[in-house]
């Protein structure tokens, strides 16, 4: 069967909720009971047949086609399914998602895998601020799952986050890793000022020291971090699109802090290859 | 039944069930994973005086390791899962947390688990740092040599141990060159190791004895100085040495296979090298519920 296909027939002038249409919801239901869901548009509700074209049956294979940048919410809270999205979304995507995949072949929004359990989202383009962050009211930000983004990110990646994996191909904007609680974020580009602030553990991996750190960022020399090793392992074996990894680790410059906060986090700027 | 000259005797070796994991001791070099490894299966012949039997399974290339350093698997065997985890806590804190740059990880993923990490991290006392990646937790123990990376948990099984079997040499010196070559052959079975120094026991023991406080001794019946002293000697005029192999396994299939394996190598030597009879050690059948008969295994 083919996946389920909905093509947008053109941009809503309001912003869309679209949590709705996650594949473990759709599953089983026929295309005119999809096409009669209704989602919030602003101030009112619309059918999903009237923003969108229907095609194909498969809803675990769920395809989004169009400018979807005033859509949000696409694939939160998820548990199954794939989520392929050609074109641009909006804000919250994959929010509290607890697995599956979604692959967005564009860019997204803020709060991208806000508060996020598990599963796997995968970004080709770049992303807005709080990338696995807490939404406002929620106690830590994502604490599972794998984010990966091609090209950047905006402020405060991984805001609070509590675990799970953020790799950022680009550059991030300033506060990245900022009040971590746990977790692992990569940087491949620059990263910007106040990487790790008051982060109470966690790890931040940069490929490029940022121009400012945190003051109460303590440096402990250059180590070799056994750990870099089975987390690159593990990324390249799972997102064969990532040659940056290939000779990198475990050497690097590691600093540890936020000392305000604990000082159990820590910042690695990666040295190029040693043997063992 | 004859092999090569070689009598092979129409009797069964007797094992027993037991516990078994798996552990993966990286390092930064093959020496360094096989002091760790050696280390930790030291002293582990027998259950009967070291609290577990363990031995090496093999070699692992770097490129199937957790962290892409060279890898030594061991194999580790108790009488019960909480013997088998205060026995795995004990070694690899001793021995492999203390060998510089090595690291453990679990080599046996199965539902019922023990401690590895989750105990051994609070060596870290306050410091240590935990990973989550792809659903296994690891744990980073700050250390003198940098930082002792280390799986959560590992993975238990039901296993067999008390595999054996046993060869009639002419001397030590020929009993061991044959024994030695079955012992290499034999490390080729997967799930399967020979817990005794070199793979080789040279004093197996019999239930019970002639003192109350001894629960084991001496096997009388395949002592060479004892044939002209005790009068059911199972020893022929010729026979100056019996050598016994034992194997440990994580089923019945690498058990029999290793057994196959070094009874054939131990055969190819032959009576002109001094290698008369194989045969294997058991307790009437009363004992253990595993029963791996020669004839069957070499037919």
């Amino acid at each position: 069967m083919k996946p389920l296909t909905l093509t947008l027939k053109e941009p809503p002038s309001q912003r869309v909720e679209l949590s709705a249409l996650i594949p473990d919801r759709l599953s089983g239901m026929r295309r005119s009971a999809i096409a009669a869901i209704r989602l919030q548009c602003g101030n009112r509700k619309v059918k999903v047949g009237d923003l969108f074209s229907l095609s194909g049956g498969d809803a675990s294979q769920l395809q989004l086609r169009g400018d979807l940048g005033k859509f949000d919410g696409i694939g939160a809270a998820m548990a199954a399914g794939v989520i392929t999205v050609r074109g641009r979304v909006g804000h919250q995507l994959g929010a509290a998602m607890r697995g599956g995949r979604i692959m967005v072949h564009g860019d997204a929004g803020d709060w991208l895998g806000a508060n996020m359990h598990g599963g796997r989202i995968e970004v080709r383009g770049c992303a807005g601020n709080q990338v696995g962050g807490g939404l406002p009211g929620d106690a830590h930000g994502m604490d599972g799952g794998t984010i990966l983004i091609a090209g950047n990110a905006g402020m405060r990646v991984g805001d609070r986050m509590r675990r799970g994996i953020v790799v950022v191909k680009g550059d991030t904007g300033d506060y990245c890793g900022a009040r971590m609680l746990a977790g692992t974020i990569v940087v491949f580009g620059n990263a910007g000022d106040f990487a790790g602030a008051g982060m109470r553990r966690g790890t931040v991996i940069l490929i490029r020291k940022p121009e400012r750190l945190p003051a109460s960022f303590n440096y402990c020399g250059i180590l070799k971090m056994q750990f870099l090793r089975i987390l690159f392992h593990h990324l390249t074996r799972e997102y064969p699109n990532l040659p940056e990894l290939r000779g990198r680790g475990p050497l690097c410059d590691r600093y540890c802090g936020d000392l305000a906060t604990g000082g159990k986090g820590e910042l690695m700027i990666l040295r190029a290859s040693y043997p063992y | 039944m004859k092999i090569n000259g070689v009598e092979i005797d129409n009797t069964f070796a007797e094992a027993f069930p037991m516990k078994a994991t798996r552990l993966i001791i990286t390092a930064m070099s093959y020496k360094w994973a096989y002091r760790a490894a050696n280390s930790l299966t030291g002293f582990a012949s027998s259950i009967i005086g070291c609290g577990c039997e363990a031995g090496i399974e093999y070699e692992i290339n770097e490129r199937h390791t957790p962290d892409g350093r060279p890898g030594i698997s061991v194999l580790i065997f108790a009488t019960s899962t909480r013997q088998l985890a205060e026995q795995v806590l004990k070694r690899v804190g001793q021995s492999v947390m203390t060998t510089a740059t090595a690291a453990c990880y679990s080599g046996l993923h199965t539902a019922d688990r023990i401690p590895l990490g989750k105990s051994l991290r609070f060596f870290g006392d306050g410091y240590q740092i935990s990973k989550l990646v792809d659903g296994t937790r690891y744990w980073r123990v700050p250390v003198m040599h940098g930082e002792f990376m280390c799986e959560e948990s590992t993975g238990v099984t039901d296993a067999i141990g008390g595999g054996n079997f046993l060869v009639f040499a002419k001397s030590s010196r020929h009993g061991l060159a044959a024994c030695e070559k079955a012992v290499k052959a034999m490390k080729k079975v997967r799930g399967a190791v020979t817990p005794f120094p070199g793979g080789v026991v040279g004093s197996g023991s019999k239930v019970g004895s002639k003192y109350k406080f001894m629960n084991t001794s001496t096997n009388h019946l395949y002592c060479p100085t004892l044939k002209g002293r005790v009068p059911d000697s199972a020893l022929s005029e010729k026979v100056g040495s019996v050598l016994e192999i034992v194997i440990d396994g994580l089923d019945k299939d690498a058990i029999t296979e290793a057994m196959r394996t070094g009874i054939e190598v131990t055969c190819s030597f032959g009576p002109r090298r001094g290698i008369y009879r194989i045969s294997a050690g058991h307790y009437g059948g009363k004992l253990g519920p595993h029963h791996f008969h020669l004839h069957k295994i070499l037919k």
